[in-house]
């Protein structure tokens, strides 16, 4: 007893007292979300101060004599004279596989009504993009499952492809699409038990969207069974300018943890129009310099370095990627406008939606002529590549002559071919929303338009005869389509079995 | 009171010109005070506010406070004192309170920088880390 005693006195003899350094300042001004604070000299950019009763804010502005910070939570409660003090650590928020099928907020905090998410890792929502060394180039397909994109606008795994139209173009629903997409290869994929599969994990982040916009999305999602393989988080209209501002870059480092640990991943930003609408508000409220539109002078740095985290790794950094699909809202089809032209010069090519072609019933909206993707067929499969590398052009060229053509003149049998072949493409690509193609499908059916076997077939009569078309494939010929799945190639046996099979649907659909 | 630009600037300049060997010479700054109630220049109600509060800024920097649990005795005072102003410089403006909150211990605020060695602070410390 004596010893434990004497070892418990020597404890407490050689025990030493720690003092705790703090850097503190006093709250001199507060409204919308933001605050003026006097002191805090040790603030650094970006670093999270403490407000007490759990809210907590970030420094953005140090300026001589004060710190502009933002407030991250209910800034009603913080009053004039309330003492600030600093953390000395930046804002991170929670990340793993625990996220995916939850809905959050900008902070990582659930908002589903599901409980709390375990998470066990954290990531900071400012980081810097990876460099030049540690990149790999695009090779590896994103199937969209939108037949007008991947056959013609292909995107790849990493690569950074923006979906630009005026409002209710189809812009998120061509976002949604892919996630359904790829949460279909995922369970086709775990249920054939392919370990060479590498499933994409989706993450849908809503910027000052409608609550009711947001619930129709998740409702969707979870209908179609894809909300298991996603992270949904969301910063509503009316959620502050703060978390509208931060909600973006939350999103990307939840991505970029799956990159970072060797797996694929697809973010959506919808949108970064908002997102520039935040940012000029809390830029405009901690008094920065406006520049053009009123918008602040580094609001082409806000997008760059959220897009620029969005990359495909090099084998010996893991191999991961993070594909981007920015949404932009134009107003009137501007693409010249501001934040559009920022945009556009930051990602890797653009999916254009029109106006007309939406009401014209081209569903998706998409232009062909002024979509781009610029990684093009090196995130295509060679099946795809075979079956639609003259696609565009047949299409452009239809464009042209359907222009020419409607001042009534005669025309040359060839250049009757061209606009009858135009027209049948144009309806091939018409293509239910939520409805998403698999690949090996629409290699099926885009060898059928290359071999002529639309051809005849009436222009009004060509979405009944595809639709049947492809339930003859999958429900009588799945084995074609396997063959083409794994080959990833059109072999001439291929070739000439998909022919057969043309030809014995067209002689039952007769 | 709203100040431009300008009269920041102008207020920035008077202050850093009541400066000598890095050190602000309070008399200089009334000085430039009382000139600018007298000679009201355009705009010297927004550059004697500012003026103030740069002033008020700099005093807060160099003020320190010593709160304790009980009260120090006077070798106590003159020892804390001495090494405040070894780190600090001589003109610190040090004050003493006692403070029963804080249990035991001390916590001295200098400018924005605050030492916190009282049981209070590492108690709360401790509830913060659950």
């Amino acid at each position: 007893m004596s010893n434990v005693l004497e070892e418990i006195q020597a404890q407490i003899a050689g025990a030493k007292t720690t003092v705790a350094k703090e850097n503190v300042g006093i709250v001199r001004e507060i409204g919308d979300g933001v605050a003026k604070i006097e002191g805090l000299t040790d603030a650094m950019l970006n670093e999270m101060l403490d407000f007490g009763n759990g809210v907590t804010g970030l420094a953005l502005n140090l300026e001589e004599t004060e710190v502009g910070a933002i407030i991250l939570g209910d800034y009603t409660s913080i009053k004039e004279g309330d003492e600030v003090r600093t953390t000395g650590k930046l804002l991170s928020v929670p990340v793993g596989k625990e996220l995916l099928g939850r809905v959050v907020n900008s902070l990582g905090q659930p908002l589903d009504g599901k409980g709390d998410i375990p998470t066990t890792a954290t990531y900071p929502v400012e980081k810097i993009a990876p460099g030049i060394i540690k990149r790999r180039s695009v090779s590896q397909p994103l199937q969209t499952g939108i037949m007008a994109v991947d056959a013609m606008i292909p995107i790849g795994r990493g690569q950074r492809e923006l979906i630009i139209g005026d409002r209710s173009t189809g812009k998120t629903t061509i976002g949604i699409d892919t996630i359904i997409s790829q949460a279909r290869a995922n369970k086709a994929a775990e249920e054939a038990g392919d370990k060479d599969f590498r499933p994409v994990y989706s993450i849908y982040v809503a910027v000052g969207q409608k609550q009711s916009n947001v619930a129709q999305t998740i409702a969707i999602l979870e209908k179609a069974g894809a909300l298991e393989y996603t992270i949904v988080v969301v910063a509503s209209a009316s959620d502050s300018a703060t978390n509208q501002y931060l909600v973006p870059f939350a999103g990307c480092a939840m991505g970029e943890w799956f990159m970072d640990n060797g797996m694929d991943a697809l973010i959506i930003y919808d949108d970064l129009s908002k997102h520039a609408i935040a940012y000029r508000q809390v830029s405009l409220v901690l008094r920065r310099p406006s520049g053009r539109e009123a918008f602040p002078g580094d609001v082409f740095y806000l997008h760059s370095r959220l897009l620029e985290r969005s990359a495909r790794l090099g084998e010996k950094y893991g191999d991961g990627s993070l594909t981007a699909l920015p949404i932009i809202e134009t107003q009137m089809g501007d693409v010249s406008a501001y934040i559009p032209t920022n945009v556009i010069s930051i990602t890797d090519g653009q999916i254009y939606l029109e106006t007309d072609l939406f009401y014209q019933g081209i569903r998706p909206a998409v232009s062909v002529g002024l979509s781009v993707s610029r990684v093009g067929s090196a995130a295509q499969i060679k099946a795809m590549k075979q079956v639609a590398g003259k696609i565009k052009l047949e299409l452009a060229q239809f464009r042209e002559l359907a222009a020419f053509a409607q001042f009534g003149s005669d025309l040359d049998a060839k250049t009757q071919a061209q606009l009858n072949r135009g027209k049948r493409i144009v309806e091939i690509f018409k293509q239910q929303q939520y409805n998403p193609l698999a690949v090996e499908m629409q290699v099926a059916i885009l060898g059928g338009v290359q071999h002529g076997a639309f051809d005849d077939v009436d222009v009004e009569k060509i979405k009944d005869f595809q639709t049947k078309f492809q339930t003859y494939l999958t429900d009588r010929k799945s084995d074609l389509l396997a063959t083409i799945k794994a080959e990833g190639k059109l072999s001439d046996e291929t070739t000439e079995a998909l022919k057969a099979v043309i030809s014995e649907f067209k002689e039952s659909y007769n | 009171m709203k100040v431009s630009k300008q009269q920041r600037s102008d207020a920035k300049k008077l202050f850093k010109s009541c400066f000598k060997d890095g050190l602000l010479d309070e008399g200089k700054a009334f000085e430039v005070v009382k000139a600018l109630v007298e000679k009201k220049p355009r705009g010297y109600m927004g550059i004697a506010f500012h003026f103030e509060r740069l002033v008020r800024l700099d005093v807060a920097n160099r003020t320190a406070t010593v709160e304790s649990a009980v009260a120090l005795d006077d070798s106590q005072q003159a020892s804390i004192r001495g090494k405040l102003t070894t780190l600090y410089g001589s003109n610190l403006i040090l004050g003493f309170a006692e403070n029963k909150d804080l249990i035991g211990g001390m916590r001295i605020k200098v400018g924005s920088n605050v030492f916190d060695g009282s049981v209070r602070g590492r108690l709360s410390e401790l509830a913060s880390s659950f």
